[in-house]
């Protein structure tokens, strides 16, 4: 069920036994972000090994968002488990690049890679 | 109709004239999290009539939403009551300065060097994070305190840097 929130929407998406698609559209800023804290927490609680998280609609990433995520990494991590970027606008990989969190961030461009990647 | 045409233009020509004293334009919201978006409308506004390229202005954006941020997570630490956020933008023909002053009683911010490793930056929180965006986004930034308590932080972006 998605959820919303004023500016950000927030799609669960099934993609297969073990991953999770996070579908999102709109801001993820200081006003937003606990949203996605919540929907990744969730996701995790479920027992969720793998979660994709699809920015391709996301049109604003603020340090709260990218500390989400972060977070998202190491809990997923923690369980043996993954969470993937995929689709960040030029804008939002850029954001990436300047803060070294392309380091940490494991980046795809189609969700596709993303999937194979994790299984591999 | 031509009368009117010479006035339109008389008026946009004075606008864009670098010959213009600095303008200032000042919005004060709560300092909250439902109203930065606000604060980020209005800067992209004022920097996109200063001919900033895209991502000049997507920079300004970030830096100021990443200001206001700053000044609410302060907020809510020390738990001030009704607190503000003054966003003061003052447009020159060279530079843009953005000052975000926060009525909150707690004066921080550090740089952060951009050379981190990977498992530093693993670390790190959404403050830091902030404030190392704010330093790689605008050409200067110095925080300060703001008279009466609270915390300024002024932002600097140079019109013809990339």
């Amino acid at each position: 069920m998605e959820t919303t929130s004023m500016n950000l929407k927030v799609t669960p998406r099934r993609v297969d036994e073990e991953t999770q698609a996070l579908d999102l559209e709109g801001e993820v800023d200081v006003y937003t972000a606990p949203l996605l804290r919540q929907e990744i927490m969730d996701q995790v609680d479920a027992g969720v090994k793998h979660l994709l998280v699809n920015l391709n609609q996301v049109e604003y990433l603020d340090s709260t968002g990218l500390g989400i995520l972060i977070g998202g990494v190491k809990r997923l991590k923690e369980q043996n488990g993954s969470l993937k970027l995929v689709g960040p606008s030029a804008r939002i990989t850029r954001i990436f690049e300047i803060t070294g969190l392309n380091k940490i961030f494991d980046v795809y461009t189609s969700e596709a890679d993303a999937v194979a990647a994790a299984k591999a | 109709m031509s009368n009117e045409n010479d006035r339109l233009n008389s008026q946009t020509d004075r606008e864009v004239s670098s010959e213009d004293a600095a303008a200032t334009v000042t919005l004060t919201i709560p300092c909250t999290p439902e109203y930065v978006g606000t604060a980020r409308l209005t800067i992209l506004g004022v920097a996109s009539r200063m001919g900033f390229s895209y991502d000049q202005v997507e920079d300004i954006r970030l830096a100021v939403g990443e200001a206001c941020a700053n000044a609410i997570e302060r907020a809510k630490i020390l738990k001030v009551e009704n607190p503000l956020i003054t966003i003061r933008s003052l447009v020159e023909p060279s530079k843009l300065t953005v000052e975000v002053e926060d009525h909150t009683d707690n004066p921080s911010g550090e740089g952060i060097d951009q050379d981190k490793p990977a498992a530093e930056i693993e670390s790190m929180n959404s403050q830091e994070l902030g404030a190392l965006l704010m330093e790689i986004l605008v050409d200067e930034v110095s925080v300060e305190p703001a008279s009466g308590g609270g915390t300024r932080v002024r932002l600097v972006k140079f019109a013809n840097e990339s």
